[in-house]
């Protein structure tokens, strides 16, 4: 055998990487903050009046997260959630990592889901393509 | 000098590939042992751990942790891989809330699993000393220690990040 495709379904694929992506961008936001304000876990949970080891535990994926402990979390951070639902695109293109990864800059994008720093609320963070099709785009909060 | 090439030709290493988004092609490669593709086999098909942890099934947990390790998509370091011991030619671990997989850096951004395992097992059997062992003897034996092997411990010297 040269190659084995892990396949696990469309449905469990979505699901999977829906929750992967949240988590991981919890992650990188706090590793972010860490590193530019120096935001220890520590700071969050008394922040939020809750142990350190529960944030670690929601962090690492140990610990359901529930949308109010998620907006908890970036509300501590003093960051905004944005939530968008699109329609899916189909063409080719660049990775979506390399497209919209700002790091250097206060905000990290990644896919649908998006922290911005509460003082740069304003800065675009999803690069568009210049032949990209428009979507239509539901947006909350 | 053994490359890569000759190692899936000798059936050493195969592939692994997942579904991508039709946007993303695979920046990073992943290979596995035949024993790591048989347990990822077992994991497909729904195996489950005693206590599961993690929010999303073990199965879907993998296939998120390949896809973002073969879109190009940063990991975090320490919650998502890591350095088993800080050594030359170091085993690395990558990580799940509900799965640990152990292997090596062939290249930069170039990743072989050789054992994969439920996170509670492995914690409560402290198999990270008898992994590390393994798959030094490994290398040794496939004569890649010096050749195919990242020697750095740092995580930029594993992924571009």
């Amino acid at each position: 055998m040269t190659s084995f495709h892990f396949d696990i379904g469309s449905r469990a694929r979505h699901a999977g990487r829906f929750i992967g992506r949240v988590r991981g961008e919890l992650l990188r936001a706090l590793a972010e903050k860490k590193a530019k304000d120096a935001l220890p876990q520590q700071a969050l949970a008394e922040k939020l009046g809750i142990e350190r080891s529960l944030i670690n535990r929601q962090l690492s994926g140990e610990e359901n997260l529930s949308l109010r402990s998620l907006a908890d979390l970036a509300w501590a951070m003093d960051m905004e959630i944005s939530f968008e639902l699109k329609q899916p695109t189909s063409s080719a293109g660049q990775n979506q990592s390399i497209l919209t990864q700002t790091l250097a800059t206060s905000t990290v994008s990644y896919g649908q889901i998006k922290y911005i720093n509460g003082t740069a609320k304003r800065v675009s963070v999803l690069p568009v393509p210049a032949n990209s099709e428009p979507t239509q785009a539901k947006k909350i909060a | 000098m053994t490359t890569i090439e000759e190692l899936v030709e000798m059936h050493a290493i195969s592939r692994i590939e997942v579904e991508m988004h039709p946007r993303d092609q695979a920046l990073r490669l992943l290979y596995g042992t035949p024993g790591f593709i048989a347990w990822l086999g077992e994991l497909a098909s729904g195996s489950q751990p005693q206590r599961r942890l993690g929010e999303a099934t073990p199965a879907e947990q993998v296939d998120d942790l390949f896809n973002t390790f073969l879109s190009g998509m940063p990991l975090v370091y320490m919650k998502q891989f890591r350095s088993i011991r800080a050594e030359k030619n170091a085993v690395w671990e990558l990580k799940t809330p509900d799965i640990r997989i152990f292997g090596w850096f062939l290249k930069r951004d170039c990743f072989v699993a050789v054992f994969g395992n439920w996170t509670d097992v492995v914690k409560d059997h402290d198999l990270y000393r008898g992994y590390r062992i393994a798959i030094r003897r490994l290398r040794r034996e496939l004569g890649v220690d010096e050749t195919l092997c990242v020697q750095g411990v740092t995580p930029g010297d594993v992924l571009s990040l």
